[in-house]
């Protein structure tokens, strides 16, 4: 269970680098690129597409930032009680709050689907021929990450508190 | 409604991510005035119809790109060649050059991370006393959040539909005022500390500039840019951040490209978080402007002051408690939407009103329970919370005198912006 959990934890954390690194670049260099257009070459080239693109690639960096995020335990909390408190009363407050985000998250995760579904029918597309329902579906798919990923973290969290911590170590 | 309010307050101070209390809060409200509940979906999507937070990546990654590299160092050697000889001189300079580089890596605490390190014990090394350098290492981390091109400010313009090149104008004289105070606490705290004022050389301001040759322009270029109105800010983004990775990355060589997935996410993983709270304040703004929140709360404030200043005061009480609870920018996007209609009801400016609120909210990093620059900086220097509480105290009570100031005299914020 452990190694299985381990090796996608690893897998994942290449995909989100990777299509981080990807998405950074690809904005940069088109953003670069629009301005070298408009102050060099007098707009010589037609850009329509490159605005396009860019806020795209903005919502696309934030769904897969965010599912890095919440990989990294990195999303904001206000989190008074852990500056206060300790022991089995923070571990089981922990596994209270990310099963409700997780369920938060599936549900947006659902809503999001349901938009998706509803975009596929009007047939938007950009780029001239590119579905826009396709570009969105972003979105739903992070939230299932990101839904997954919290449940994934209860799990972790449940094995802590039972399993004996010392002895885990030790094997 | 009350009942749920109680249950998610609970769950917020027990650690659940402020995005999904927030969203929780957006969706139980759809539900309650049959709002088609995917409607969060959609204003989630409107992420993508903001041209301006392209800013909001670029910046982020350029200032962690810096952070990661040697600029820190160079940037506090050029500082002290020309600062350092001044009374109070290293003090000085690690105000400058905290101000500098949070401007330009937008308050995400990593000014003190990558700055501390270094002034720390550089201070120490000068004599200056260890509680002091802790206060002034800590609380110089969120200076210069009122200049260009801090992320808080373009997050504010895009919130409040403000021109944020109006905002960046507007923040410079409240941000020297802020240092100006701090300087000048600064010097009398060790007007006794009485040591041989290091001499002028220089050679040395050659060298330093020599040394930091390929990062000098990048300052010009934005500032400039964005000053003259030349760059749009999102154009200036993009260009620091393509300046910065041929500077740290391809000239200096200090980052190495296997080093880069590592930054990039990092950075990344910041905006993710920014942009999901971002994101889902916007479908709680949604309902609340359709339940007429703000109306309601203007009716409300106006039955407790009657003019501009009482209403300012009042403000700043409530600004004060909010940056004790909330990080800047979930401030930004879940408050602003609220206030900006009862400000423009008492009359006070957009812009003013912005400044006042970055303002306000730079205290926030250093107050109780959980100002983030108090839990940085106990962390990187190892020193006891309530230590670190004490030693920032007297620099918090400055920055609130500035505050008040600022908040007071709105002809500092608005001197450079042009009306229309």
């Amino acid at each position: 269970m452990r190694k299985l959990l381990d090796r996608l934890e690893r897998f994942g954390r290449l995909a989100e680098n990777s299509a981080l690194v990807i998405l950074l670049g690809t904005m940069i260099g088109v953003s670069v690129f629009q301005i070298i257009n408009r102050q060099l070459l007098d707009g010589a080239f037609s850009l329509t597409w490159a605005d396009e693109l860019v806020k795209i690639i903005v919502l696309w960096l934030a769904m897969v930032g965010s599912v890095a995020a919440c990989r990294d335990n990195k999303h904001i909390r206000i989190d008074l009680i852990s500056h206060v408190l300790s022991g089995p009363v923070v571990a089981w407050s922990k596994v209270v709050v990310d099963l409700f985000a997780a369920a938060v998250c599936a549900m947006i995760g659902w809503q999001a689907w349901r938009l998706v579904r509803e975009e596929r029918s009007w047939g938007d597309t950009v780029f001239s021929d590119v579905p826009l329902w396709l570009l969105h579906a972003i979105v739903p798919l992070a939230f299932v990450l990101i839904s997954y990923q919290f449940l994934v973290r209860v799990l972790r969290l449940i094995i802590r508190i039972f399993g004996p911590d010392e002895a885990e170590r030790a094997s | 409604m009350i009942f749920v309010s109680l249950i998610l307050i609970v769950l917020a101070v027990f650690g659940a991510p402020l995005f999904t209390i927030i969203a929780t809060s957006a969706m139980v409200g759809f539900q309650s005035n049959d709002t088609e509940l995917m409607t969060i979906a959609l204003e989630l999507l409107s992420i993508s119809q903001m041209p301006v937070l392209t800013a909001i990546p670029l910046f982020t990654f350029a200032g962690y790109l810096l952070s990661e590299s040697n600029a820190p160092g160079r940037l506090v050697r050029l500082t002290s060649a020309m600062f350092g000889w001044m009374p109070g001189g290293l003090a000085l300079v690690c105000l400058a050059a905290c101000a500098f580089f949070t401007a330009f890596t937008g308050a995400s605490g990593v000014t003190i991370i990558a700055l501390g390190a270094i002034l720390y014990p550089a201070l120490k090394q000068d004599g200056y006393g260890d509680r002091f350098n802790l206060g002034l290492v800590t609380s110089s981390g969120s200076l210069g959040l009122l200049f260009a091109p801090s992320l808080p400010i373009i997050l504010y313009g895009v919130v409040a539909k403000v021109s944020i090149d109006d905002l960046f104008r507007a923040g410079i004289l409240p941000g020297l005022v802020m240092l100006f105070m701090l300087g000048g606490y600064s010097i009398w705290v060790n007007r006794e500390n009485r040591k041989p004022l290091s001499s002028f050389s220089w050679r040395e301001v050659r060298d330093a500039l020599r040394e930091a040759i390929w990062e000098l322009p990048l300052p010009f270029v934005v500032l400039g840019g964005i000053y003259s109105g030349f760059f749009a800010v999102s154009e200036a983004a993009a260009i620091t951040a393509l300046y910065v990775f041929i500077a740290e990355v391809l000239i200096y060589r200090e980052i190495t490209l296997r080093d880069l997935p590592r930054i990039v996410r990092e950075s990344m993983v910041l905006v993710g978080a920014i942009l999901m709270i971002l994101g889902v304040s916007l479908a709680s703004t949604y309902y609340m402007i359709d339940a007429e929140v703000p109306q309601k709360l203007l009716a409300f404030v106006a039955e407790l002051v009657s003019s501009p200043t009482s209403f300012l005061v009042l403000l700043l009480l409530f600004l004060l408690v909010l940056g004790a609870i909330l990080d800047i920018f979930s401030a930004i996007v879940l408050v602003v939407p609220l206030i900006l209609p009862i400000a423009d009801g008492f009359g006070v400016d957009q812009v003013h009103l912005g400044i006042v609120f970055l303002a306000a909210m730079q205290l926030g990093y250093l107050t109780p329970p959980v100002g983030l620059n108090l839990f940085i900086a106990s962390y990187r220097f190892n020193k006891p919370i309530m230590h670190v509480y004490s030693a920032t105290f007297p620099f918090l009570i400055i920055l609130m005198l500035s505050v008040i100031l600022i908040t007071f005299l709105p002809e500092l914020s608005l001197l450079f912006v042009s009306g229309d």
